[in-house]
């Protein structure tokens, strides 16, 4: 079964949001390593996920995730996450995604602590 | 339709089969179902949300890993609910798992010092009440999970 994920990227203040519709699985993959790429072009080291809070989410997915946050730690980058469910802030939090990215309960409050002074 | 191109068929009243190829995507047949069912069973919405990802990740494991991938191979997930506890087994046409992962470590994944895959065990063990491994039949391998509706 083939799998295709919306992606936006835009530069709101000094924060780089990327905006995904879809489930985050293994082959989400080239959506979302596109849609950092591009995050990480906009000259910023600020950095917010928006999921599809009725996104499904698996193994596959958080491979890819982590893979980005892997990314972003050698780029020094500041990771935020909002629009998951609370079940999957539980799952990133068991995973230990929660070490290196914030969630943010709305985008809004990401945009307002990623925005803040470093 | 025949019994044999159902994917899902009821066994008994508390019993659900369901039946699939062994094909990426089809794991989520199995874990609406089993959501389905744990809802009727009076489970709790946040119970049945780890159960659904439980689900998901063991029918994962079996395509990948037991079915290898193999498109004319089948997962079958039976869930049948008595006194009190739900069991969901996933059987796939395997023979069991060999090396289980290590816990993850998500420093030593941030580092490239450990794969970034290989979470599904763990979130299964995570997740459910009691879990068994590597049940091997003649018929294949099973994983059978179990969670306890509370009072």
């Amino acid at each position: 079964m083939d799998q295709v994920n919306t992606t936006r990227v835009e530069k709101r203040g000094d924060v780089a949001c990327i905006d995904i519709q879809g489930d985050l699985t293994a082959s989400s993959e080239p959506f979302l390593n596109d849609a950092y790429a591009k995050a990480c072009d906009c000259g910023t080291n600020r950095i917010l996920f928006t999921f599809d809070p009725d996104a499904y989410i698996n193994n596959g997915g958080i491979a890819i995730l982590i893979q980005i946050i892997a990314e972003g730690k050698k780029r020094d980058q500041q990771i935020g996450i909002t629009g998951i469910s609370d079940h999957f802030k539980k799952i990133f939090a068991l995973v230990g995604i929660t070490k290196f990215a914030t969630i943010y309960p709305t985008a809004q409050d990401g945009l307002n602590d990623l925005a803040g002074p470093d | 339709m025949s019994d044999e191109n159902k994917i899902v068929r009821r066994l008994n009243d508390n019993t659900i089969e369901v039946s699939m190829p062994s094909k990426l995507g089809y794991e989520r047949i199995a874990m609406e179902s089993s959501a389905s069912f744990a809802k009727i069973m009076g489970f709790m919405k946040d119970r049945i949300e780890d159960l659904k990802t439980a689900v998901s990740e063991a029918c994962l494991n079996a395509m990948e890993h037991g079915n290898k991938g193999l498109d004319d191979a089948r997962v079958v997930v039976t869930m049948s609910f008595e006194n009190g506890i739900l069991s969901v087994a996933v059987k796939d046409e395997g023979t069991g798992i060999g090396a289980f992962p290590e816990e993850p470590d998500i420093e030593k994944k941030v580092q490239n010092l450990e794969p970034t895959n290989g979470l599904g065990v763990y979130l299964i063990r995570k997740l459910v009440d009691q879990v068994e491994f590597n049940n091997v039949t003649s018929e294949g391998h099973v994983v059978t999970m179990q969670m306890k509706l509370s009072d």
